[in-house]
Order: structure tokens, then sequence, then C-alpha cells
């Protein structure tokens, strides 16, 4: 069983590691988000640091977004979406695959957008990139669980992208307070980060335990 | 679906009464001693704000059994529940950016409950949506049940985490918005009555809905014999 879902998360990381299609179409949007960002805000340094973590979580949100409307679209392309669905394993496997695959390219990406937010924003927060980069990982667990689902919901629809974004943004707002909030906590030195991680948590578990499910109702024959 | 048709003229007749009534009762009421006139939008807006629930309800519930029966009813009584929730929502909203403009001085806040209406009206429209993009009907009524399943889940977590959000920011700007003084004797038989009304009247508008919706489907069950039997 876990075999399967290594196998599928496999099979699409590799895959796009080789098309590099997701991966830097990700990174790109993500530089021009930045660029858009502080053309229109334009923050000193100061007014960088208290703006860093909404600046941050935007970004992510938009770039996942990116990377989610493409979960399913090589198997669409090529017909191959009944092929997967006749593997033989239970089809919340099949999702925990998917979600595992989507899940390692967002991260890769996230990893790089980090560095590169605190370059272009002359943002002096180094030191505090393991505590931040937590942060994010427990959010994009959850903000991918819901978002594989949600991909899976629109992928036979018409302008499914704007229908993804238009079902998942207000779906996630819960997460994106939460994990604003605690990014901030975890730059100031008395923050308290601690009942937003708690709420990053409830999500996580929340979308984690639900999706599965609902993919193999949205999927059955 | 023949009781639908049966009770709907019925249902509309006593839905006008009651409307009629409890807007009179409204209008006879006395003023609240602060809010002068302005305090009548209430009695529209809490009514409203109790129905977009309701019909979330509705929707959730048809949802879980249509997933779980099959049962092409519930999918369309799903069908029906959304837009009629979405117009409350709306309703609600409205009459109360435009009761919060002379009481609070402003039309928004983003206290908990306004915030967690607006993501309320976003559902339904992307529950509506959804539907509406999907080409396979039995693809569109289990996407959408699942979605309103998720949205059912998901609302309590946008409620704590906005009030979370809300609290431990900064105290609530406007006492009105969280802690609703009581109300007392001579207001509360008006604000029963249009309850009641609303909610006869959303019943009203989903059976016209549904009604609406099956009509629709047997159009296109038809076409599509009418097709097969012209290759």
């Amino acid at each position: 069983m876990l075999k399967a879902v290594y196998r599928i998360a496999w099979k699409d990381v590799v895959g796009d590691l080789r098309r590099r299609a997701t991966l830097s179409s990700m990174l790109f949007f993500s530089i021009a988000v930045l660029v858009v960002f502080q053309a229109a805000f334009e923050p000193d340094r100061q007014a960088a640091t208290k703006l860093l973590p909404g600046l941050l979580w935007a970004t992510v949100l938009f770039t996942s977004l990116m990377g989610l409307g493409r979960v399913f679209q090589a198997e669409e392309e090529n017909g191959a979406f009944e092929g997967l669905m006749l593997a033989s394993v239970p089809r919340g496997i099949i999702f925990l695959g998917k979600w595992l695959g989507n899940l390692l390219l967002t991260l890769l990406v996230q990893a790089m957008i980090l560095p590169l937010t605190l370059i272009l924003f002359n943002v002096d927060a180094w030191h505090l990139i393991p505590h931040i980069f937590g942060v994010l990982i427990l959010g994009i667990l959850g903000l991918t669980g819901l978002g594989v689902l949600l991909a899976a919901m629109t992928q036979a629809a018409r302008s499914r992208e704007t229908l993804l974004a238009l079902l998942l943004l207000p779906l996630v707002a819960p997460l994106l307070i939460a994990g604003v909030q605690a990014t901030a906590g975890v730059m100031v030195p008395d923050g308290q980060p601690g009942p937003w991680i708690r709420l990053l948590l409830i999500f996580d578990t929340v979308y984690l335990a639900l999706a599965p499910w609902g993919f193999g109702w949205l999927v059955e024959e | 679906m023949n009781f639908l048709a049966r009770i709907q003229r019925p249902l509309g007749i006593i839905t006008l009464l009651a409307l009629g009534a409890s807007t009179w009762m409204v209008f006879n009421a006395p003023l609240d001693f602060q809010q002068g006139n302005s305090v009548r939008i209430l009695y529209a807006h809490v009514p409203s704000a109790k129905m977009a629930l309701f019909c979330y309800i509705l929707l959730t519930l048809s949802s879980i059994v249509y997933l779980w029966k099959k049962n092409e009813t519930a999918d369309i009584l799903a069908e029906a529940a959304a837009p009629v929730g979405a117009a409350f929502t709306a309703v609600t909203l409205a009459s109360g950016a435009i009761w919060g403009k002379p009481m609070w001085g402003t039309w928004w806040a983003w206290d908990a409950r306004l915030t967690s209406m607006l993501v309320l009206l976003i559902l339904y429209m992307g529950i509506m949506a959804l539907r509406n993009a999907l080409d396979e009907p039995l693809k569109a009524a289990r996407a959408t049940a699942v979605l309103a399943i998720i949205g059912a889940v998901d609302l309590p977590i946008i409620h704590y985490s906005v009030v979370w959000w809300r609290t431990l920011h900064q105290p609530a700007s406007f006492g009105g918005s969280s802690g609703n003084p009581s109300i007392t004797g001579d207001l509360l038989p008006p604000l029963l009555a249009m309850a009641i009304s609303f909610i006869l009247l959303g019943g009203y508008l989903v059976v016209l809905k549904a009604r609406e919706v099956e009509a629709h489907r047997q159009l296109e069950q038809l076409d599509v014999e009418r097709m097969e039997e012209d290759d």
C-alpha cells in the first residue's frame, strides 16, 4: 500500500522534474508575484519585515494554485486517469500518492521562494529560516491536502483553473490566517505562535483525514 | 416530487399572508430607544441570517443522503438549496451593511460573523459554479456533494479562526457585533413572526427551485432520448 503511494508520488515528481513543467512555472510565477508586491507596496526595510508573513503566505497560496492546476493534467491529457483508477489499491491510496507528489513539488518550490523573498525584500531573517520553513511545512500539508482534492473535483470542469481558485481561496482562509500569525509569531522574540500552530495542525488533520475519503466518493464508478 | 407540486401553491399563499402579517407587526412595534427606525432592518436581517445557515444545513444533509443512498431527489434538493441560501446570505450581508452604516458608522468590519458570512456567500457561489462547470450530471452531483460537506466542516473552523484572530489581535471594535443586546418584550413577537415567515419563504423558494431543477432535468433527458431516436 505504502509502496503504491510512493510509486505514484515518485512518478509525478520525476515526470515533472524531467519536463520542468510545474516546477519552473511555479518558481517564475512566484518571482513575478514578489515583483508585483514590491511595486504595489514599496516597503522599506522595517515595513518589509512587518509585511513578510503576509507576503510569504500570499505567494505560497498563489504559486500552489498553479501547481494544483496541473496535478491531474498529465493523466487527463493522455487519458491515463482511468488506468490509474484501475490500479488494485484503494482510491484513498491513489489520492495519497497524488497528494505526496504535489506536496514534494510545492515544498521544493517554497524552499527556493523563502530565501528569494528575504533577498528581494531586504529582510534580515536568515537565522529564522528553519522556524519560518517549519511553519510553512505545517501549512502546506493541509493546503495541498485540500487543494489536490479540489483539483480532482474540478479536473473535468470548464475553466477549471479559475474554478479551483474560487473554491480553494475561501476554504483556506483559516489556514492563511493561522499561517500568517504563526509566521509573525516566530519572527519576533516575544511572539506567541503556539495557538496558531495548533490551528494549523487542526486544519491539517481535518483535511488529510477527510480528503482521501472525499476522493473515493468523487471517482466512484 | 408530486408532493412538491401539490404543496407549492398553498405554501406560496401561506408565505405571502405570513410575510404580510409580520411586516404589519414590524411596523407597529415600538421603536428602539437608541436605534430609532433603523432597528426595523434587524427584523429582516436576523431571520435571513438564520435562513442562510438553515439552507446550508439542508444542503449538507441532502448531500450526505445523496452520496449515501444515491437518491436523486436529495440531489435535486441540494441543487435547489444552494441559490436560495446564497440569496439569503446576500440579503444578510446587504441589510447588515445598511444597518451598520448609521449604527456603527461603517458599512463593513472584519468581525468574525461578517467574515464567516462573506465566506459562506463565496462558498455558495463556488458550489453553484462547480455544478454549472461540470457537463456530466452524475459527476456534477457527486462533486458538489463532496464540496458541500467539506464546506460544512470548514465553516466552523473559519468562524473560530476569525474569532481567535480578532480577539488575540485587538478587542472587538463594536460591542453590538458580538454581544447582541438581549431583546425585550415588545420587540420579540414581530421578530418571531418574521422568523416564521422567513422559514416559510425559504421553504417555498426551495420548492419552487426544486421543481424548476426537476423540469430542467426531464427536458434534458427528453433531449437525449430524441437525439438517440434521430441516430
